[in-house]
């Protein structure tokens, strides 16, 4: 190639990295370029967690949090100290397209990322509300809760924004203004997730309720120091490539299958229901 | 790049003449080739001298050249073993060219699958437009074609007359013999059904992708780069031979070029 559009070197473009719907490596590379334009925003300044299916997703996966041996000096990181790990830890920053296609060519087949960025860890900019069924409840249920949850989070004036997990449950986040610590997110997405729960018999909101069976959990745990969520169009590792897919409400109401959403389609998606995200940082005193 | 190639043109010359005959009724047409395989030809050369090399017939016994009064067909019965005949012999039981194209039924155009197509020709009017348009308006109306016979030469071919860009076209079909059935593969044995949400969600994929075919979106790659070469060569420039990029390589490359574009524009 005689122009250079990417300091990446492709290595094992052919392997396959979702056997049961045969998707290459070339094929997840191309997914997040294409995604990138989209993409890169929810990447920017947020110290990654990544998992990594070198062999395919139905072979041994990792976590990684360390950037790996081998990165190259152009990959910026961030050396912070990790609770869970007790260490220092050279977390990945993904701030650039490279970064991203680089990603891909690890077979990072899933990035999270931190509600926080990395200059102020401890001031998230989303608040988190992981909409998570328990058998036999489904997918349907999940988008109920959300609605529900969108409609108590309206007459509290605030606009919420949702996506898919990728898996069978919905995201919904606020995206706030930088000036509450997470015990103050936690203690309002709890709150929001108590009184739903008072309000309807399908969702409850305690961490020791998750596995009753036929329930909704509303998650609100995940607004804390050093935990992750899946990054908005990141790839999961799932055996058709489902996507978590930003979606705007009314796709919501219509429950269109998060399944639906995967490698091979969402990059045709022409609409950015997120797109103004960050245009709309949001406080979460009660009006 | 090399400029697209321009469409194939009409040939002046029929191939054949004769009349479409359905029942009591004929239409007069003349026949002509509309199939042309335009991709890029060699010639073999000798590579020491540059001159152009010609076969011959060569006897496997003692390696001389046979003339041509000296050439008989054979049909190999068991190995190396022939049933010989003689030109006359043959010529007695050729198919008669007997200027027909004898339709026999119509059907559903769309009914006939593709893989039974063989060559297209065109089919004109020969002082025969108002039979020609009646027979061509009709086949359009309806969506059908008809099913016949022609002998084109030696040969006797079924063919499909059908109705082609508001022109009566005749297609040669296969014999059935010719095609394999798919089902005797193996591998289909092994199917299963897909689940519904696997069919969905495929069928949400077509969907997404769907459109209007359009050949013309195809390109011969191939013989564009070679023209290239051609072109070169002939001014006398130096070929410098280039190792293509994987096939993987060059859409994630499309894809990359499409993304820093969108990124620049933010």
């Amino acid at each position: 190639m005689s122009e250079k559009l990417t300091k990446v070197q492709f290595t094992n473009l052919d392997k396959i990295l979702f056997p049961k719907i045969t998707i290459t490596k070339a094929q997840v590379i191309e997914y997040y370029i294409k995604i990138a334009p989209k993409m890169l925003k929810f990447l920017a300044n947020r110290p990654l967690v990544l998992t990594r299916f070198p062999d395919g997703v139905d072979k041994q996966g990792f976590y990684e949090k360390d950037a790996p041996e081998g990165t190259p000096s152009w990959v910026k990181t961030a050396t912070l100290y990790s609770e869970t790990a007790k260490r220092d830890v050279h977390y990945i920053l993904c701030n650039d397209l490279d970064t991203l296609i680089w990603l891909a060519n690890l077979a990072a087949i899933e990035i999270h990322i931190p509600l926080s960025t990395v200059d102020h860890r401890d001031k998230p900019d989303f608040a988190f509300f992981d909409v998570d069924p328990e058998p036999p409840a489904r997918y349907e249920d999940a988008a109920e809760v959300a609605l529900l949850l969108k409609e108590k989070l309206d007459q509290l004036g605030l606009e919420p924004y949702v996506k898919t997990s990728g898996k069978k449950g919905l995201h919904v986040l606020i995206p706030i203004v930088r000036e509450y610590t997470f015990r103050e997110t936690r203690a309002f997405v709890h709150t929001v997730g108590k009184q739903l729960s008072k309000e309807h018999a399908m969702v409850v909101s305690e961490f020791s309720e998750t596995k009753r069976p036929g329930k909704v959990f509303i998650d609100y745990l995940q607004n804390s120091h050093g935990r992750t969520m899946v990054c908005p169009y990141s790839v999961r590792v799932a055996p058709t490539a489902t996507v978590s897919t930003p979606l705007d409400w009314s796709e919501v109401k219509k429950r269109i299958k998060p399944a639906e959403f995967n490698i091979l389609n969402v990059t045709s998606l022409w609409k950015d229901p997120w797109k103004d995200i960050f245009e709309n940082k949001q406080k979460l005193e009660v009006k | 790049m090399a400029k697209k190639p321009k469409p194939a043109q009409p040939s002046r010359r029929a191939i054949w003449s004769g009349s479409i005959t359905i029942g009591l009724v004929n239409v007069p047409v003349k026949l002509y080739a509309m199939i042309y395989d335009r991709g890029i030809n060699f010639h073999f050369l000798h590579q020491t001298d540059n001159q152009p090399l010609k076969y011959e017939r060569v006897c496997t016994k003692d390696g001389k050249i046979v003339p041509w009064q000296e050439v008989a067909k054979g049909y190999e019965v068991a190995k190396n073993e022939y049933v010989v005949f003689d030109k006359e012999e043959l010529e007695a039981v050729k198919p008669e060219s007997d200027k027909r194209i004898r339709i026999d039924k119509f059907v559903d155009y769309f009914s006939v699958d593709p893989t039974y197509f063989n060559t297209t020709y065109a089919l004109m009017p020969d002082k025969s437009n108002d039979a020609y348009s009646l027979l061509l308006a009709a086949l359009q109306k309806m969506g059908k074609a008809g099913v016949g016979r022609i002998t084109l030469r030696t040969k006797e071919y079924p063919v499909l007359v059908h109705a082609y860009k508001g022109a009566l076209v005749l297609t040669t079909l296969r014999y059935a013999y010719d095609v394999v059935d798919p089902q005797a593969f193996e591998e289909l044995k092994e199917l299963k059904a897909p689940e519904k949400a696997e069919l969905d969600l495929a069928m949400k994929i077509v969907k997404d992708l769907s459109g209007e075919f359009d050949i013309t979106e195809y390109e011969d790659t191939y013989k564009q780069k070679v023209e290239e070469l051609i072109a070169k060569k002939l001014k006398g420039e130096k070929i410098v031979v280039e190792k293509p990029a994987e096939e993987e390589v060059k859409g994630l490359m499309v894809a990359l070029r499409e993304t820093l574009k969108q990124l620049e524009k933010k």
